[in-house]
């Protein structure tokens, strides 16, 4: 019989998974302080044209060289930066409350009035969620795209939660926990509780990459965000016209945007998960 | 050339960062046909010694020592050697060794497979004959289910077939019974003992209870904290033992059934559950009716006792209001359960506990401490202080006190989460407790201590006790009461005492047989098994 002994506690192992998470919340961590700095590490405020001559290749002077439009390369995409990891962040808290919360919650709901929620939530995983966020920015307006794109990867964090919750109600500790009285409300709280102290931050994580790739290129199909608050997707949508003959002006945003994916999807172990 | 089939030689294996060895420079040696029973509590090595002679040690444990099969060389067992003796593995059911996707004949039939080197339909069909060969087996069709379809006792015949079917030379049986219904692990002794005759394996059996090497018989290794603590014959050890541990470890050892009845509780308090006409089944002219009546009062006990699909969960289940009788009224409580609505129910539950033997009872997320507190969290408007108050001493007086509070269920051992059952139970204050096989995959102390532990929990806080086991001698134990269940019928009823002086039918017969310890070396006859 494998059996722990009373008196030795496991010690918690280091594996593959736990590294590459480490890694990936040291790399958010870091943007995260460099977005705080943003503003004292740009030398130029936000979208400010002429602050160079146009399309100037990085040099000593331009370290990520200037656009189109005489733009410094390096403040611009600090600022695009900034503006990306806070509507980012934003819609990701739309996919965890709107995705796992209600997901978790709905499987508790009466069967019938659950399983249709589930059946909807499965439905519109078969949208793309590009195409989702696109239509919900169109019935609302593009100011409120993080929502939006929250609301388009929420549905597969609601059947991932729904599934689980459905699979942690039917559990023998959970029959066993009926058994002797427990509420649904109590078994819901234990429930959310521990789940989301063991994968809250797996979760968002893997919610910030899916939403981040889906604001991205909204934006760089112009649905999205809109200067003087540009982010990364719009910053490569700008630079389409010259990106054969100034690399730089399209290459730095999308090198700081892949960065910051990768980060997340590291963050949370590189799991399948909210796909855009 | 060593002359044995195997020989360990100064084996020694240590988990990282453990202070102690779970096997300290053990040497054994076991000789063709021979049956060798390592037995201890649990964590004494013999579960250690089992993973590195299949060849599968944990990641974290360092092993060190020789072991030479048959006439090879020795080799260095931290790089486990090929075996060049046909060995098979035998696990009991209870450690879950099959997939629950696949259906067990299927999964069966591809190990036999491969170990035999021989095309599906060939293994098939030596499982089938090993199968066929053990009195009292199933057939091979009934299988053809996913192990949650199946009793663990079917599984376990399942298993040995398999295990026969490979012809092994030696057999590594892990507890291979444990946990089974004595019944069953009666029958499936016999057929081993039988098959070893057959086809002259060696057996090398590791047990943590001392009724298997007296079944057995063969030599007898006790184990404790890694090392050796006495060996000889099983047979002189059943009755005199040099060691003090190993006196202990007979002495845990459940009475025999006959030896003691259980005196009656001399108070009885309100009704608990009072049960009028109640059908198991439809009505049906070609069934007899059930017609049971009966009730269970406070600090009385009753054992539902029978095999697996007997009957005991399904009336156990109307009882607590799970499920309706198909006929007749249950009144939980001076409450009729048959008229409440479902919030109701789940209020009047909360004076229920539970004590079950399956380790997934508990929610393996919580801590130790809300595990504990979560019924007075949830049921009463308690200030903090007073719930980790009542906690505490229910954490004492389990013995879990000194574990940290703060540690998950996932992390404890079988006992601990037994234990750690009774202080929920105990901080539930129950009218009622169903005991279900509470004694189920634990090692002898671990049941002595557990056996304890009930009482002292009926008798300081009185519920009824509902016991639902197939052991006659874990009914013996907590119940005065009992009915005998076959095939969804009541077929006898009244006191234990009385069932036990006088069985009237074959089947209650056949399990006090099956229950009652053996007395040396003499395993009953399969004749009277029911």
């Amino acid at each position: 019989m494998s059996v722990v002994s009373a008196n030795e506690i496991p010690r918690p192992a280091i594996t593959i998974g736990g590294v590459i998470r480490a890694v990936g919340f040291i790399g958010l961590g870091a943007i995260g302080v460099t977005v705080g700095l943003s503003d004292v590490l740009a030398r130029a405020p936000a979208d400010v044209v002429d602050f160079g001559s146009p399309l100037i290749t990085p040099s000593p002077h331009f370290p990520l060289g200037t656009d189109i439009l005489g733009r410094d390369m390096l403040s611009e995409t600090l600022h695009a930066l900034a503006v990306t990891v806070t509507n980012a962040g934003l819609a990701a808290i739309v996919v965890v409350v709107a995705g796992g919360l209600a997901g978790f919650i709905a499987a508790r709901l009466p069967y019938r009035i659950g399983f249709l929620l589930r059946g909807i939530a499965g439905i519109l995983c078969a949208i793309p969620a590009l195409l989702l966020a696109i239509l919900l920015i169109g019935l609302v307006n593009r100011g409120l795209a993080p929502l939006a794109a929250g609301l388009a990867a929420a549905p597969l964090g609601f059947a991932r939660a729904f599934d689980r919750a459905r699979g942690l109600g039917q559990s023998r500790h959970a029959e066993f926990a009926r058994a002797t009285g427990i509420s649904p409300g109590a078994l819901l709280r234990r429930d959310l509780t521990y789940e989301f102290r063991d994968s809250f931050l797996s979760i968002a994580a893997r919610a910030l990459a899916a939403v981040t790739i889906v604001l991205s290129t909204v934006s760089f199909l112009g649905y999205g965000a809109t200067p003087p608050h540009r982010d990364l997707g719009l910053m490569i949508a700008a630079a389409r016209d010259v990106y054969f003959d100034a690399w730089w002006t399209a290459a730095v945003p999308a090198a700081a945007l892949a960065l910051f994916i990768l980060c997340a999807r590291l963050a949370a172990g590189l799991e399948e998960g909210e796909r855009a | 050339m060593s002359g044995h089939l195997l020989t360990v030689t100064e084996l020694t294996v240590k988990r990282s960062g453990a202070k102690r060895p779970e096997i300290d420079r053990l040497s054994l040696a076991v000789d063709a046909g021979e049956t060798l029973v390592i037995l201890g509590e649990a964590g004494c090595g013999k579960e250690a010694l089992m993973r590195v002679l299949a060849g599968a040690p944990d990641r974290d444990e360092i092993v060190d020592g020789t072991v030479q099969f048959g006439d090879a060389s020795p080799e260095r067992a931290v790089k486990f050697p090929r075996p060049l003796i046909r060995m098979s593995y035998l696990p009991g059911p209870f450690e879950q060794p099959l997939s629950r996707h696949v259906s067990v004949l299927s999964q069966l039939t591809r190990i036999v497979a491969r170990k035999l080197d021989a095309p599906r339909a060939s293994a098939q069909e030596e499982l089938g004959l090993a199968l066929g060969r053990l009195t009292g087996a199933p057939k091979l069709a009934d299988l053809d289910r996913p192990p949650a379809a199946l009793s663990p006792e079917l599984q376990a015949w399942g298993l040995f077939a398999a295990a026969y079917a490979q012809n092994p030379e030696l057999l590594l049986a892990d507890h291979a019974l444990a946990g089974l219904a004595p019944g069953h692990a009666r029958a499936l002794t016999r057929a081993l003992l039988a098959e070893q005759a057959r086809l002259g394996f060696a057996i090398l059996y590791a047990a943590m209870n001392a009724e298997t090497p007296v079944w057995l018989k063969g030599r007898l290794i006790v184990m404790r904290h890694g090392k050796i603590v006495e060996e000889g014959p099983a047979e002189r050890l059943a009755t005199s033992q040099a060691h003090s541990y190993t006196q202990t470890l007979f002495k845990a050892r459940p009475p025999a059934v006959s030896d003691k009845p259980q005196p009656r509780a001399s108070t009885r308090g309100q009704p608990v559950i009072q049960a009028y006409r109640i059908e198991m089944a439809k009505p049906s002219p070609k069934r007899a009716r059930d017609d049971l009546t009966f009730e269970l009062r406070r600090g009385a006990s009753l054992a539902l006792i029978g095999d697996e699909g007997s009957g005991r969960h399904a009336l156990a289940r109307i009882l607590l209001g799970l499920d309706h009788a198909p006929a007749g009224r249950v009144v939980f409580d001076a409450v009729d359960i048959g008229v409440l609505a479902r919030n109701m129910m789940a209020r009047l539950r909360r004076r229920v506990a539970f004590v079950v033997g399956a380790d997934d009872m508990l929610d393996p997320r919580m801590t130790i401490w809300d595990t504990v507190a979560e019924p007075l969290r949830t049921h009463l408007d308690l200030p903090r202080h007073v719930i980790a108050n009542y906690r505490d001493v229910a954490l004492k007086r389990v013995g879990l006190a000194s574990l940290p509070g703060n540690r998950v269920v996932a992390n404890l051992s079988a006992f601990d989460k037994r234990r750690l059952q009774v202080a929920r139970a105990i901080v539930s204050a129950p009218v009622l407790a169903v005991i279900d096989e509470p004694l189920r995959g634990l090692d002898a102390f671990a049941q002595a201590v557990m056996r304890d532990l009930l009482k002292n929990f009926r008798t300081q806080e009185g519920p009824a006790f509902l016991v639902i086991t197939s052991d006659i001698m874990v009914a013996q134990s907590f119940a005065e009461d009992a009915m005998i269940m076959k095939d969804g019928r009541v077929i006898e009823r009244g006191p234990l005492a009385d069932i036990l002086r006088a069985p009237k039918a074959a089947y209650t017969l056949s399990l006090i047989e099956a229950s009652a310890p053996v007395k040396n070396s003499a395993l009953p006859p399969a004749a009277s098994q029911g």
